[in-house]
């Protein structure tokens, strides 16, 4: 599972002082739920996810992955996780057989049970007919699949998906949402951000409606409902954002320290 | 939150211990592979070296071919009256062969052409032959032109017989002595016409002025038998030349001895350069990076896989374009004389040096890739390394330059003068200093991988983004949203401009005659070359041009304390600066330079001297360096670093290499006493008593030491001037580290940007 407590993170910037990206974010997700972070470009997801992935330090506050916490014990952290960018980052100069082997060497699988894992992967998501295609000569919906195999090589108990339907098609993305489902049924833990309502309705067990780096609301979709007495999320969305900024919370103010 | 509890896991550097070198190994071969797959790399690392010496010596070895079988030809004005001379210059319408070192070939490489007797067509006169020639080879219908006057023969015969009467005291007979000049002596010049703008006019003028010659000493041989004399008088006797190592053998290991080193540095950079760029820059551009840093891979682990990829790369380029140029050495230059491939033991010393020169390029190239956005940006890194490097691989080659302690200590130059000490076969000399080369490399190394892995640990560095210029956009920005200091960009704009207007300055004054030139020059350079670019830019640039030039009051007791910091260290600068001396000896001319200026010293008034020498450049320097400069630098986000930098542009201002190293050890002192300070005042006055004091003890001499004999305790005479006494070091060593401790204890006033890089180490606290 994944505990969050009044992460922080600022830049520094040198000219201009602190620029604040997440402000006192906080949640939790269990395993076997999606727990989703919608917020507008901008609103610090990215950054929230970089924190709990090790690749970026919290300036403040604590995050907790399987029990690991993010900056005293970040080796083990990397361990229980599978990380899933918008770019999907796959290596043009490696097939998706060598990709997928590469990461689940480096996750420390002994080469027997890899391959054996390997071989079920690229059968369940049907990728042996692109087993020796190089990154570069792949299509977007091959390399979201060879991305998904190789953040699930070693089997983590958390799965983080940062913008990962972004600038996909219909069905490539209803395939991955697909996938995550499916992922979610085996008990994983799984963090998803994404700025299109529909899919967060679809998928997500839990919400995190965050704007400027501070999480506006948070619950179920049916609390979210509730709470504002409207049924369609992205008005839900919208009138928070709205409120907020109304709240006269000019950005010069907020962004700077 | 307890900070010190929640310190993250060391990553800043190689930690053996938790260290996983599977992981470094996966990630070195996945990298090779990858750069195994991308063709541009495989073609500069493989392809390029196998094809490019041996086109390059072909195209050589036929551009020589091209050029000594391509034949000139010259115009000869007036040559028809040589027939009747005693020595043949022109036979058969031709150049005399035996007035060639290569006989008959050299006939057929210089052709001649005579001029027709009488005047050129559309003149009345012989003599506007010359004018014709001219425009004959102006225009390049001829390479060059040979006009003899029009009564050289009969001069020439006229003289040597003279000689033969004088010889045999034979009763002068009536000799026709041509008319005009007078002495028989005199004979009239024959003149070559050539122009240096075109390069076969020059060889032609070359080739034409060995045949001259050979015939003048043949000349002269006929005169002296007319004269009685044996031929052999001009030359009486030959030298002959004994090489121990062979003429051939010599010739071929100083040249390859010059080449291979700076071949060695500059493919080892190019090696590791591109594959840098793909590694760490490509990584970010096409995203892989975030996911590589999120597996279990530690960032050392990653860097180090990183760097060993580098380094193969750099090593094999190096390599095979040391082998390429090697076996093209071998087979093509041997045709041509005097030269072969490069000696055999090269291989042993090149394949040696190949670990710490790709080492230490791996590293600086992955510092720099890793720093650099996309692989555009990376690209552009190319030059300036290159540039920077260059000069440190190709200055030593200069002649003259040998391996000694100064040069050693240089981190590029001191290994390729290694380098070259070894293939000329001068092992004591080598091994003399090879532990300091060694030591200087290893330094150089250890530091180059220290920044690459901080640049890697850095989350700005990392994941820095793309951003917009636009000239408009920027120009307003610098106008509008002014901060009350520089920013560093702007500090070090400063100081690059005020080094290049010094430069020019200087260049364009001529060294000054007396003492008032020299005290005018230096106004100038201080006032207009120095204070007002940082002045105006204080003003312009900045919303508060006290705050950034430091103009406000220390706490009173730290005038003092500069003050007798300044005495009590000054020992110890006039001690650094003999030893820079020692280990890098002033150029001859500069010496005659600097001895001047002492001459222009001594009979300086003092009052005039210490205003020039002392307190117009501590205020105008103090203001530009330690004011602007500096302030700017510290946005750099740490004082040492301004400080260290602002030091270095310092010294470089100053005119030579040798007081530069100076110049920048008083840089830091100054630049430390401004940070802890926080004022300009304590810097000014140590500036102005450290130059005052220069200039007085130069101003000791044994009279009015014998005068004053209470000098005779602080100072001693000798050669070079008056030097201090040992108990004056002592006393100045303890006073300075105590007062340097006193203003680092000093609880001093905190600057803006002081305050700002408090806050950047909480956040770094507290993110630990």
């Amino acid at each position: 599972m994944i505990e969050v407590q009044g992460l922080t993170k600022y830049y520094a910037d040198l000219r201009r002082g602190r620029f604040v990206a997440l402000d006192g974010l906080s949640f939790y997700a269990l395993p076997g739920q999606v727990y989703g972070l919608l917020g507008p470009n901008g609103a610090g997801k990215t950054t929230a996810l970089r924190i709990l992935s090790t690749v970026l330090r919290p300036s403040n506050g604590t995050a907790r992955v399987n029990g690991y916490d993010v900056v005293l014990e970040p080796s083990q952290v990397r361990r229980q996780i599978g990380f899933m960018s918008a770019n999907t980052g796959i290596y043009d100069r490696m097939t998706a057989w060598e990709m997928v082997e590469y990461f689940g060497r480096l996750h420390g699988l002994p080469p027997a049970e890899l391959t054996q894992r390997m071989e079920s992967l690229f059968e369940k998501f049907k990728m042996n007919d692109i087993r020796d295609v190089l990154g570069a000569k792949m299509s977007t919906g091959m390399r979201q699949k060879v991305s998904i195999a190789r953040a699930i090589v070693h089997d983590p108990p958390v799965l983080i998906f940062d913008e990962a339907t972004a600038g996909l098609d219909v069905l490539v993305a209803r395939a991955l949402l697909h996938r995550v489902a499916e992922l979610r049924q085996n008990g994983k833990c799984i963090i998803f951000s994404t700025h299109i309502m529909r899919e967060a309705e679809k998928l997500c067990d839990r919400l995190a409606i965050v704007h400027r780096g501070k999480i506006l609301a948070e619950g179920t979709l049916e609390e979210l409902r509730q709470e504002h007495g409207e049924n369609d999320l992205e008005e839900i969305f919208f009138q928070l954002i709205s409120r907020y900024e109304q709240a006269g919370t000019p950005a010069a103010e907020h962004d700077l320290v | 939150m307890n900070k010190r509890a929640r310190q993250p896991p060391s990553t800043t550097w190689f930690d053996r211990a938790t260290m996983n070198f599977t992981n470094v190994r996966l990630i070195l071969a996945r990298e090779v592979r990858d750069q195994m797959r991308d063709r541009r790399t495989l073609f500069m690392i493989f392809v390029l070296p196998i094809l490019l010496y041996p086109l390059l010596g072909t195209a050589y070895f036929q551009m020589v071919q091209f050029q000594t079988q391509n034949s000139m030809t010259v115009l000869v004005v007036g040559g028809g009256q040589l027939a009747s001379t005693s020595t043949p210059l022109i036979e058969d319408s031709a150049f005399s062969p035996q007035l060639f070192f290569d006989g008959p070939r050299g006939t057929e490489l210089l052709k001649l052409e005579m001029a027709p007797e009488g005047p050129p067509s559309g003149s009345d006169t012989a003599s506007d032959w010359t004018a014709e020639a001219n425009r004959l080879v102006q225009s390049k219908k001829f390479d060059a032109a040979l006009v003899f006057p029009p009564d050289f023969a009969n001069r020439l015969e006229a003289y040597r017989k003279a000689i033969h009467v004088a010889a045999n005291r034979l009763p002068s007979p009536p000799a026709p002595l041509p008319k005009g000049e007078g002495s028989i002596v005199e004979i009239p010049r024959p003149k070559i016409i050539y122009t240096t703008a075109n390069e076969r006019s020059l060889m032609a003028c070359n080739r034409l002025t060995a045949v001259l010659d050979r015939w003048t000493e043949d000349v002269g041989k006929t005169n002296l038998v007319a004269g009685g004399m044996p031929a052999q008088a001009v030359r009486p006797f030959e030298i002959d030349r004994s090489n121990l190592a062979g003429e051939s053998a010599s010739k071929s290991a100083n040249i390859w001895s010059r080449m291979l080193p700076v071949m060695l540095l500059l493919w080892a950079m190019t090696g590791a350069f591109y594959p840098a760029v793909d590694l760490c820059a490509g990584e970010k551009e096409r995203g892989t990076l975030e996911t590589l840093l999120s597996s279990p891979a530690e960032r050392s682990e990653i860097v180090l896989g990183k760097l060993l990829t580098i380094m193969a790369f750099s090593m094999v380029t190096s390599a095979l374009n040391l082998v390429s140029v090697g076996l093209t050495g071998c087979l093509i230059f041997r045709q041509m004389q005097d030269f072969g491939g490069p000696p055999a033991w090269a291989v042993l010393w090149l394949s040696l040096a190949l670990v710490p020169v790709s080492a230490l390029f791996s590293a600086l190239c992955l510092a720099l890739a890793s720093f650099a956005r996309s692989t555009k940006e990376g690209q552009y890194y190319l030059m300036p390394l290159l540039m920077l490097s260059l000069p440190m691989a190709v200055l030593p080659m200069s002649p003259g330059v040998e391996l000694n302690l100064g040069n050693s200590l240089i981190p590029i130059s001191g290994l390729v003068l290694l380098l070259k000490t070894l293939l000329e076969g001068s092992y004591v000399q080598a091994l003399q200093f090879l532990p300091v080369v060694l030591a200087v490399t290893m330094v150089a190394c250890w530091l180059a991988i220290r920044w690459a892995v901080e640049q890697f640990n850095k989350e700005s560095v990392i994941f820095r983004e793309s951003e917009r210029f636009a000239v408009g956009l920027w120009m307003r920005h610098l106008m509008r949203d002014r901060d009350p200091t520089p920013s560093a960009a702007e500090g070090l704009f400063c100081g690059i401009m005020i080094l290049v207007l010094s430069f020019v300055f200087r260049s364009s004054v001529a060294p000054p005659a007396g003492f008032d030139g020299f005290a005018r020059v230096t106004l100038v350079l201080q006032l207009a070359v120095i204070l007002t670019p940082a002045l105006i830019m204080a003003v312009i640039l900045t919303s508060s041009p006290r705050q950034t030039l430091l103009l406000r009051l220390p706490r009173w007791k730290m005038i003092p304390a500069a003050a007798v910091l300044a005495l009590a260290m000054h020992p110890f600068i006039i001690a650094l600066n003999s030893l820079v001396m020692y280990l890098y000896p002033i150029a001859p001319e500069m010496k005659r330079l600097v001895d001047d200026l002492q001459t222009k010293f001594a009979s300086a008034d003092l009052g005039l001297l210490i205003l020039c020498v002392a307190a117009v450049p501590a205020v105008c320097e103090e203001l530009a360096f330690r004011g602007f400069i500096l302030s700017g630098c510290r946005n750099l986000g740490n004082n040492w670093r301004a400080i260290i930098v602002s030091a270095i542009l310092f010294g470089v201002a100053h005119g030579f290499l040798q007081q530069s190293i100076n110049a920048c050890v008083l840089g830091i002192v100054l630049g430390y006493l401004a940070v802890r300070s926080g004022s300009l005042l304590p810097g000014v006055v140590f500036h102005f008593l450290h130059n005052a004091m220069t200039v007085l003890i130069a101003k000791i001499t044994p009279e009015l030491m014998d005068r004053f004999p209470v000098l005779g305790f602080l100072v001693q005479p000798s050669g070079e001037g008056p030097v201090y006494q040992w108990p004056v070091y002592l006393f100045g060593g303890v006073t300075s580290l105590a007062l340097l401790g006193w203003f680092t204890w000093f609880p001093a006033a905190r600057s803006p940007e002081d305050v700002l890089q408090k806050v950047f180490e909480q956040s770094t606290e507290d993110s630990g």
